[in-house]
């Protein structure tokens, strides 16, 4: 059971972590930020969801979409490089200009759509990097727990012997 | 019909754009989602194989150069990506080995293998090796190296078998420190001539000390060496090549070095071609025991596999023969050596993959690829057996095929330029090789029928997978002979090629990398601290670097 503070800690954190890499996302075309640092900040998001919550739950709940984001991700960039041959060349930015009455003059244009690619391939990238490496510790410890307890090599030594025998007792043998 | 430089973009993007949206749509459906699958992948490599048709016909044929400055960024600044006769030689060959591979590794690989993403691996390995024919920068080259590293170590490893893990590793590592090398090689580039762009290098390089050219030669030399798998550099390839499913290793086989070989060819006649007469003595050494060890080492070898990886290395040395006499010749004309080493090449590619692809089907038929506990399939499979002797003579280099063709011209232009040593080890390797061969042949088609694995082949019981097991193999045996016939247009050909690449003038000037900051450092300097907005400390502080190397 995560600890009450970490809890506490991800409520507060994520949404603040979250919104700070979209803050990045798009400043980076001209500013320090960019696709690349906005997604490992997503990342650090989900890898608080995967202390406080347990990476089951969290891989219950995005684990099936990963590998379909970087695929969109990819495909998203590209497409970023294929809008350019509208102006000539492969990658040429193309730049939309809106006036909007509230948020005032905004710029927009095809390389926001290659970072936000960059942006999904590295969240899911990083995302299913901290979920298995949360599951191999997983593993581990309670591999770890399992040689610890004498007992349990007692119980299952039925159908497959080699793995369930007390190294101590299989050198009395 | 003039071309656009954006098809350049097509090699590169056009498989990653496949794979992407494989992968974006791989969480739904089971069997069918695998046929859909299939049916993208096949499309993907088609468009491939058109566009680099399509390049080669304007590069080679028709002698034009393509140059795509991504984003209409100038060269330095951008990235450049560059397409002449060579590239779109090994575009055109890539092309072809990787969709006479596909319907082979259709038919062989197991639908876990599928389930983890070996159609969008098969995808995302072609982009790297396209890629990396294109990249006209350093660093991009060294991108797509990566990619295509860490493509096909999944691919490698895809299956999770220990002895696959075992191998996986090796590889890796020992092709992770070859990139080490290359990225150093790239440092100094930058830090010495303060420019990554391959065009801009071959203009600043004579203007370097002869001491960050040697290391500059020497680094590339051991790094795509190494991708190559030259003589003291070769050990990742026979580690791992008999690992993967043969589907896997004919993919390697035929594109992986060969990457290694076009970064060869390409920098010493971009970058340094005075070395290649300064130099010729230690390459030809380097390609002698290259061809040497990769012929003696297969004789040793006691799978069919094993064999033909070891002689991938031996065909090695042969092309790296005819570029260590690519600028020299008494009787023939200059360039006869790299015409030589780029028909080597394409008759290798062709060769290479049919045999390992015959090689696998063997090894599917019998359970087993060890020479020793198989045999007698002659009697079963005929028409294997006869695919797999032609592909093996052709590989020997026996008159009708391409073989004969491409080592008669490397012996020609050795002979011409009086190497006699380094002739008479590619005529004693390629007996060995004949020998090899014919080892090979006997031991798994003639004598008593006996075949270790009592379980039949769940490949067998299908005659349509047996069909797209053979139907590329005899293509590509088709093409090797094609290429053999017509020996002699095709060798034009190669030669305008190589005259292409060796003119690097006109490489320079088709890129034509902004001259805004002059080469000379002084002038540099001056004109840079004139100018407004760019006297800033890190500008000048950037370019001031090449002072204390580039001798005035």
């Amino acid at each position: 059971m995560p600890e009450l503070y970490l809890r506490l800690l991800n409520r507060i954190l994520t949404p603040v972590l979250l919104l700070l890499a979209f803050y990045l996302l798009f400043r980076g075309h001209n500013l320090p930020g960019g696709g690349f640092i906005a997604g490992l900040m997503a990342a650090a998001a989900f890898q608080l969801q995967i202390l406080s919550r347990g990476h089951v739950r969290v891989r219950r709940t995005i684990g099936p979409y990963l590998n379909s984001s970087i695929g969109l991700g990819l495909a998203v960039a590209i497409c970023a490089g294929i809008v350019g041959l509208m102006e000539g060349t492969f990658f040429k930015g193309v730049w939309l200009s809106l006036d909007l009455p509230l948020l005032g003059y905004l710029k927009l244009g095809t390389p926001v759509i290659f970072d936000l690619g960059v942006f999904l391939v590295v969240v899911s990238v990083a995302t299913s990097y901290l979920l298995g490496l949360s599951r191999a510790s997983d593993t581990s410890a309670r591999l770890r727990e399992g040689s610890a307890s004498p007992v349990r090599s007692d119980i299952h030594t039925t159908d497959r012997p080699e793995l369930n025998v007390d190294p101590t007792r299989r050198a009395d043998s | 019909m003039a071309l656009s430089a954006n098809l350049l973009a097509v090699p590169a993007a056009g498989p990653l754009l496949t794979a992407a949206l494989i992968l974006l749509f791989a969480r739904w459906g089971g069997r069918t989602l695998i046929r859909h699958q299939i049916a993208l992948t096949t499309l993907a490599l088609c468009v491939n194989l058109v566009v680099a048709v399509l390049l080669f016909r304007a590069t080679a044929v028709q002698g034009e150069r393509f140059v795509l400055q991504l984003g209409a960024w100038s060269a330095p600044f951008g990235i450049t990506v560059y397409a002449d006769g060579l590239s779109a030689t090994l575009l055109l060959l890539t092309a072809l080995v990787s969709l006479a591979v596909y319907p082979f590794a259709v038919a062989t690989i197991d639908y876990h293998r599928a389930r983890m993403g070996f159609h969008p691996l098969y995808l995302f390995l072609l982009t790297g090796v396209n890629g990396a024919f294109l990249a006209g920068d350093l660093f991009n080259l060294y991108v797509f190296f990566e990619v295509l590293l860490m493509a096909s170590f999944v691919l490698l490893t895809v299956g999770a078998q220990p002895a696959q893990t075992n191998s996986g590793i090796r590889y890796v590592v020992l092709n992770l420190l070859a990139s080490t090398v290359f990225l150093v090689a790239a440092g100094i580039a930058y830090g010495t001539l303060g420019t990554l762009n391959m065009a801009q290098i071959a203009e600043r390089l004579p203007l370097a000390s002869p001491a960050v050219r040697t290391v500059f030669a020497g680094l590339l030399m051991v790094g795509f060496g190494s991708k190559a798998a030259i003589f003291p550099l070769f050990f990742w390839l026979p580690a791992s090549y008999h690992t993967p499913p043969p589907a896997v290793t004919a993919l390697f086989g035929g594109l992986l070095t060969k990457v290694g070989v076009y970064t060869l060819f390409r920098s010493f006649t971009l970058f340094f071609p005075e070395l290649l007469l300064s130099w010729q003595p230690t390459l030809l050494t380097i390609a002698g025991a290259t061809m040497l060890v990769g012929a003696l080492g297969a004789l040793a070898q006691p799978g069919i596999r094993r064999v033909l990886s070891f002689h991938i290395i031996s065909h090695v040395g042969f092309m790296l023969m005819g570029l260590a006499v690519a600028l020299s010749g008494n009787n023939l004309a200059i360039g006869f050596g790299l015409g030589a080493a780029i028909i080597y090449l394409c008759h290798h590619m062709i060769i290479k993959t049919a045999l390992i692809m015959a090689g696998g089907a063997v090894e599917l038929h019998m359970g087993s690829d060890r020479l020793a506990s198989i045999g007698g399939l002659v009697s079963r499979q005929p028409f294997l057996a006869f695919l797999f002797f032609m592909a093996a003579i052709s590989l020997a280099g026996v008159p009708p095929f391409s073989g004969f063709v491409s080592k008669l011209s490397l012996l020609q232009i050795t002979l011409d330029t009086r190497h006699w040593v380094v002739s008479g080890v590619s005529l004693f390797a390629s007996l060995l090789t004949m020998l090899n061969m014919m080892r090979l042949w006997r031991e798994s088609f003639w004598g008593d029928y006996k075949r270790p694995s009592r379980i039949p082949s769940r490949i067998l019981q299908s005659g349509l997978r047996q069909q797209l097991m053979l139907t590329p193999v005899a293509v590509l045996v088709l093409l090797s002979l094609a290429l053999g016939i017509w020996g002699e247009p095709a060798f034009r050909l190669s030669m305008q090629v190589a005259q292409q690449a060796l003119d690097r003038q006109a490489y320079i000037e088709a890129v034509s990398p902004s001259t805004q900051f002059s080469t000379r450092p002084a002038n540099g300097l001056v004109a840079l601290s004139g100018t407004d907005g760019m006297n800033s400390p890190q500008v000048v502080a950037g370019f001031a670097t090449p002072t204390l190397f580039i001798s005035q």
